[in-house]
């Protein structure tokens, strides 16, 4: 089968398991018959509401978006600019990590939720939810990073150090081109993770401003559809982000032969 | 300073195993070495030896006169594993030699367009590895040694990876390549008849650890006929120096 048709296909198919489970929302809905089971037609009242007369605030959901976005950017920027260039230089020289795993380790265990209070006390403003977001992407970005250093193909050295190349030739032309892709596939691991820890971190900003908060906000008055909208935004956003990262790796890579399929 | 190219005589250890037992051999120049021997007997420590990719050993590897240095020598390599560089286009891979020797691009580019004729696979210079066949990404490692024209091409059983059908082909290939350009070249096998094929000189390798057995001239004319009778007998021979147990 030709990959565009294939393409066709596949989108055809997840149309349908899209309709399924709308079909299953709407069934279940009807049965339930509660205020805290909405239909589909009240989810989708709900969104047109916040979108067009915003919240019970006033502040219309594309704000929220936009307030969302520019904080998971932030800490997901941050997470990048620490988490490459420290995975590179403890993959280039494993005793840096060696001689401080005890410190590293233990903190990628600790859930972004646990963070909360000493965000709260040390930090204010926007800081808290960089941070927050940052605690939950770096580690996916850094961990990719030192790991894919140490599996660079050693044949890839050697054919660059027969010819006499200097250590920084290695660097840059093999060690680099080589780490590159798994780089990317923990940045995109680490945007996902930014995404989930959104809620965590503006349930602590202060501000009423953001789609983690908009949630939060429904959830006091126990309004599910509006929950509803937001929970649903946070999945779309971060699957379109998800496809464009993904158009730019198989760009970006066209030289690989495997191509990553999630 | 001996009057040899190459003057090696070195011993090996992993740990307490000794894998390379004192072993001491020459290469002249724009000879043809070959050095057989059974699997996993050493040989491709051997090779990174001589390659100055590993330092870690007792006993001198002179080149020219010289300690073995990559930074200072003009040594290539084609390996056994498939080492084209999977983000390198073909020519970009075989230009690689010259470039990290600081030639000039566009020049380098000529040799490596030369190279790539070289070994037969014009057409090809803007290909990435995995659209290529296993052979040919052989022939583009043998191109990418040739590329920087080397004082010494070491060979670790650069057709241990590919069929029995390309295997042979690429064995009269590397004959051609060869005459066309000498160089001088220490090449590795565990293949008996590629050894008596394709060497001037073959070194014979004992089981681990290994030691220089014997050695063996080859007089055949090239291209060799794997049916001559002489051609038999020196395979007949090394066979059974490579089975002997000792």
């Amino acid at each position: 089968m030709n990959k565009s048709r294939q393409r066709i296909t596949n989108f055809l198919y997840n149309m349908l398991s899209l309709g399924v489970v709308m079909f299953l929302w709407y069934l279940l809905s009807n049965w339930q018959n509660s205020p805290y089971f909405p239909r589909l037609s009240e989810i989708w009242n709900a969104f047109v509401t916040l979108a067009q007369y915003g919240d019970i605030e006033g502040i219309f959901l594309s704000e929220h978006i936009w307030a969302s976005l520019i904080r998971i950017f932030a800490g997901f920027a941050v997470a990048c600019a620490i988490g490459i260039p420290l995975g590179l230089a403890m993959g280039l020289w494993p005793k840096l990590y060696y001689r401080t795993r005890s410190v590293i380790e233990p903190i990628r265990f600790i859930p972004p939720l646990a963070w909360i209070p000493i965000a709260i006390v040390f930090m204010v403003g926007f800081n808290r939810y960089v941070f927050l977001i940052w605690l939950g992407a770096f580690f996916p970005i850094f961990i990719t990073t030192l790991l894919s250093v140490t599996r660079v193909n050693p044949v890839h050295v050697n054919v660059a150090k027969v010819f006499g190349a200097s250590r920084m030739y290695i660097i840059r032309k093999i060690v680099l081109p080589s780490v590159l892709p798994d780089i990317a596939t923990g940045m995109r691991v680490g945007l996902g993770v930014a995404w989930m820890c959104i809620l965590a971190a503006e349930m602590i900003g202060g501000e009423m401003i953001g789609v983690g908060r908009l949630i939060l906000k429904y959830a006091e008055l126990l309004r599910m559809s509006e929950i509803l909208v937001g929970m649903v935004i946070i999945g779309v956003i971060g699957f379109i982000m998800n496809e464009i990262f993904i158009m730019v790796e198989n760009y970006v890579f066209r030289w690989r032969s495997e191509v990553s399929i999630d | 300073m001996s009057e040899h190219l190459l003057d090696v005589h070195v011993t090996k250890r992993f740990g307490n195993m000794t894998v390379l037992n004192d072993v001491r051999f020459h290469v002249d120049k724009n000879e043809f070495l070959v050095i057989v021997g059974p699997t996993s007997c050493g040989k491709t420590t051997l090779a990174n030896i001589i390659s100055g990719i590993d330092t870690a050993y007792d006993g001198t590897v002179q080149l020219q006169g010289q300690t073995v240095n990559p930074k200072v020598h003009n040594i290539s390599y084609v390996f056994q594993e498939p080492s084209c560089i999977p983000w390198y286009t073909m020519l970009q891979d075989v230009t690689m030699g010259p470039i990290i020797k600081g030639m000039d691009p566009s020049r380098a580019e000529e040799i490596g367009r030369r190279c790539i004729k070289l070994v037969d696979m014009a057409g090809f210079e803007n290909y990435y590895p995995r659209q290529l066949s296993g052979g040919m990404q052989q022939r583009v490692a043998i191109a990418r040694a040739y590329a920087t024209s080397p004082d010494l091409l070491v060979m670790d059983e650069p057709f241990g990876h590919l069929d029995a059908q390309t295997r042979y082909l690429m064995q009269i290939e590397i004959m051609r390549i060869w005459h066309e350009d000498k160089k001088t070249v220490v090449f590795i096998t565990n293949n008996i008849e590629e050894a008596v094929y394709v060497g001037s000189r073959i070194l014979v390798l004992s089981r681990l650890p290994a030691t220089i057995k014997d050695e063996h001239i080859i007089d055949l004319p090239y291209p060799r006929d794997l049916t001559d009778a002489e051609f038999l007998r020196i395979r007949e021979a090394i066979t059974l120096q490579c089975e002997a147990v000792d």
